[in-house]
């Protein structure tokens, strides 16, 4: 799957797409208006990631682009302005979705394969992942057939974790998946524990595979 | 205690003219007295030189004489006239007296001017005395006050009235200036201009007012900018850093001991990025970027944010009491009133006590969001940036910054307090 990173800060961007390979996307970078301007039009992508303030126009400019040619790209804006108005803006010409810089990793990962979902199979928007099927719409988890019944909070994180597969993600990344912005207002996020945990054994009494690894002092993973 | 400008002369004019003319008093009764007298004493003389012109013309022998010295008293009332038992040839001598009245029924005391004199009739020596009342000195006294009394009250009457013209007059410029001043506000970016006068020194405080006020603005905008700037410039390093660490945090071969380093790390990170945040938050509201407004409904706004806080009120073991009585609409920008209350209860929750209790009530337009707390905390330093040297790392000291401009924006009023064991936040809309 492509994806192409349309960031003027180069760090930022190298770094994203190196997190982004895990996950078996493929991802390009560009660093002005121009440079996306020429891939926008010559390729097709998933999802572009796009930043607003680009050397050489804005990020909004080049939604419109993709709505002139009618292209079908998922696209997230990743905007450090994190103004109301640019994400109402940005979510009205045609965006899929908005994130404020700074952002975890893992938050993006999960959106874009969120979003991935939701662009191929159309309405269908099932992930599947060994025995755990996912309805992103119907908002359902089976485990082998067996329906789990999880909290809106467990859902979310299921969803944060199949996101990122192997990857360490911290309790603050967990706590700003499921609460926002506010999260950041706190340094003690202690109760993610208590959903991870909750989630782990509603999954296992499913008879589902412990994938959920505690990685002390960091975070949690999923590992297949 | 302060009083207008105006009056300030008024005071200083009333009481020096109540001094003077209350100077003016005895010096008005020494001088009438004076000329009283001089009068009076005049009018003896004449009368005394009436009578002995009287006497030489009307040639009167012994027997007449003695007859009329009898009836003298009749003819002439007031005056004395008596054969002198000795030899007297002195002169005149004048003197105040008081004594009973003699006319018929005014029994009182009176003031009188006397003149003794020795004249001569018919080669005889004679004793005349005149009398003449004068007015009493208590009388004068009275008359004279009451006069300038009258006086006083109309020049103080004169002042207040040509002070109250030349108030409305010269002094509207003035006044102009002081009521465009006190509407100044430096926040809302808007200069003000001044009416122009035709006095000097009115049309000097106008000029050197506005080059004040200019420069004012100038330096409040650049500052501003300043700020806005910095923050927006530190957003990309900070996110480069997180970046950073959180491919760090993905490498396999990382140890326990370098994982909780990097978490020590990740706590004042975040920390820079809220205060960054906020910063850039104020600038927006400053620069009134959120300027639409809808109905927003209190009490939805309320329990939407709780909902989103549940987690952090319950791993705290806090208890939430809601009383609110009613419902309110308000007319504002809905992401500044979510963003009030949401700094007003994350505020409860930080600072409040393991198992404490926050309360919420709202009725009669006044919402109170109080909470479990230890110490009293600086009223007037509060709301202020960075005011609140808070030990705990979370704070970014600019939360209540934060609610206190929007509560400056709507006009509404917000008030801390500490009262049993609680610290209590008001808000008025």
């Amino acid at each position: 799957m492509k994806i192409l990173i349309v960031e003027d800060e180069k760090e930022l961007a190298a770094d994203l797409a190196k997190y982004l390979a895990g996950e078996n996307y493929l991802c390009e970078m560009a660093i002005t208006y121009e440079q996306a301007v020429e891939k926008i039009l010559v390729y097709d992508y998933d999802c572009i990631l796009l930043d607003i303030m680009l050397p050489g126009g804005s990020g909004l400019q080049l939604l419109d682009i993709l709505k002139q040619q009618k292209k079908q790209d998922g696209v997230i804006i990743i905007s450090a302005k994190n103004a109301i108005e640019d994400k109402v803006k940005g979510l009205q010409i045609g965006a899929d979705d908005y994130l404020a810089k700074p952002f975890h990793h893992s938050e993006l990962s999960a959106r874009i394969h969120s979003l991935i979902r939701r662009k191929q199979f159309n309405s269908s928007n099932i992930i599947r992942q060994n025995e755990i099927t996912i309805d992103l719409l119907g908002k359902t988890v089976k485990i082998n057939d067996i329906e789990v019944s999880l909290t809106k909070k467990e859902f979310e994180i299921l969803l944060l974790f199949t996101g990122n597969k192997n990857r360490v993600i911290s309790k603050a990344a967990i706590a700003e998946h499921i609460s926002g912005d506010i999260a950041d207002m706190f340094n003690n996020h202690d109760f993610v524990y208590a959903h991870v945990k909750n989630l782990k054994r509603k999954l296992t009494d499913a008879g589902c595979n412990n994938y959920i690894r505690t990685i002390y002092g960091a975070g949690y993973k999923w590992s297949d | 205690m302060n009083s207008p400008l105006l009056n300030k002369p008024l005071k200083a004019f009333t009481i020096y003219a109540l001094i003077i003319l209350a100077c003016s008093v005895p010096v008005y009764y020494l001088v009438v007295d004076f000329i009283w007298m001089n009068e009076l004493d005049e009018h003896n003389r004449i009368i005394k030189e009436n009578i002995e012109t009287g006497f030489r013309n009307a040639r009167i022998d012994e027997t007449e004489m003695s007859s009329l010295l009898k009836n003298w008293h009749k003819l002439q009332p007031g005056t004395i006239l008596e054969p002198a038992h000795v030899f007297i040839n002195r002169p005149d001598s004048l003197y105040t007296i008081k004594r009973l009245n003699a006319g018929p029924g005014d029994e009182k005391i009176d003031r009188f001017r006397g003149l003794s004199s020795a004249i001569s009739i018919n080669g005889k020596w004679y004793h005349l005395q005149i009398e003449t009342n004068v007015e009493e000195t208590g009388e004068t006294m009275l008359a004279i006050t009451g006069v300038t009394i009258l006086f006083f009250v109309l020049l103080v009457m004169g002042f207040i009235v040509l002070n109250k013209r030349i108030a409305k007059k010269i002094w509207k410029p003035f006044y102009n200036i002081l009521k465009k001043l006190k509407s100044f506000d430096l926040t809302t970016h808007q200069s003000i201009s001044f009416d122009e006068t035709n006095i000097e020194e009115f049309e000097q405080l106008n000029q050197s007012l506005q080059k004040l006020i200019d420069k004012n603005i100038s330096v409040y905008n650049q500052q501003k900018t300043f700020i806005e700037n910095a923050s927006h410039e530190l957003q990309t390093p900070l996110a480069v850093l997180r970046s950073k660490m959180n491919l760090l945090l993905q490498n396999k071969n990382i140890t326990r001991e370098q994982s909780e380093i990097l978490l020590a790390v990740e706590l004042p990170l975040t920390r820079i990025t809220r205060i960054n945040k906020n910063l850039l938050l104020l600038a927006k509201i400053e620069n009134n970027q959120f300027a639409e407004k809808e109905n927003v409904d209190l009490t939805e706004t309320i329990l939407e944010t709780l909902e989103l806080l549940t987690d952090y009120i319950s791993s705290k073991h806090i208890v939430v009491n809601k009383i609110i009585s009613e419902k309110l609409t308000l007319v504002c920008n809905k992401t500044l009133f979510e963003i009030l209350i949401n700094n007003l209860l994350i505020n409860a929750i930080i600072h409040n006590t393991e198992k404490g209790e926050i309360n919420i009530e709202f009725s009669k337009r006044i919402l109170i969001i109080s909470n479990t707390g230890n110490a009293a905390l600086h009223n007037e330093k509060l709301f202020e940036r960075f005011a609140v040297s808070s030990t705990k790392a979370t704070s970014s000291g600019l939360g209540l910054a934060i609610v206190k401009e929007i509560c400056n924006r709507y006009e509404w009023q917000i008030q801390y307090a500490f009262q049993n064991d609680l610290h209590s936040f008001t808000l008025t809309f």
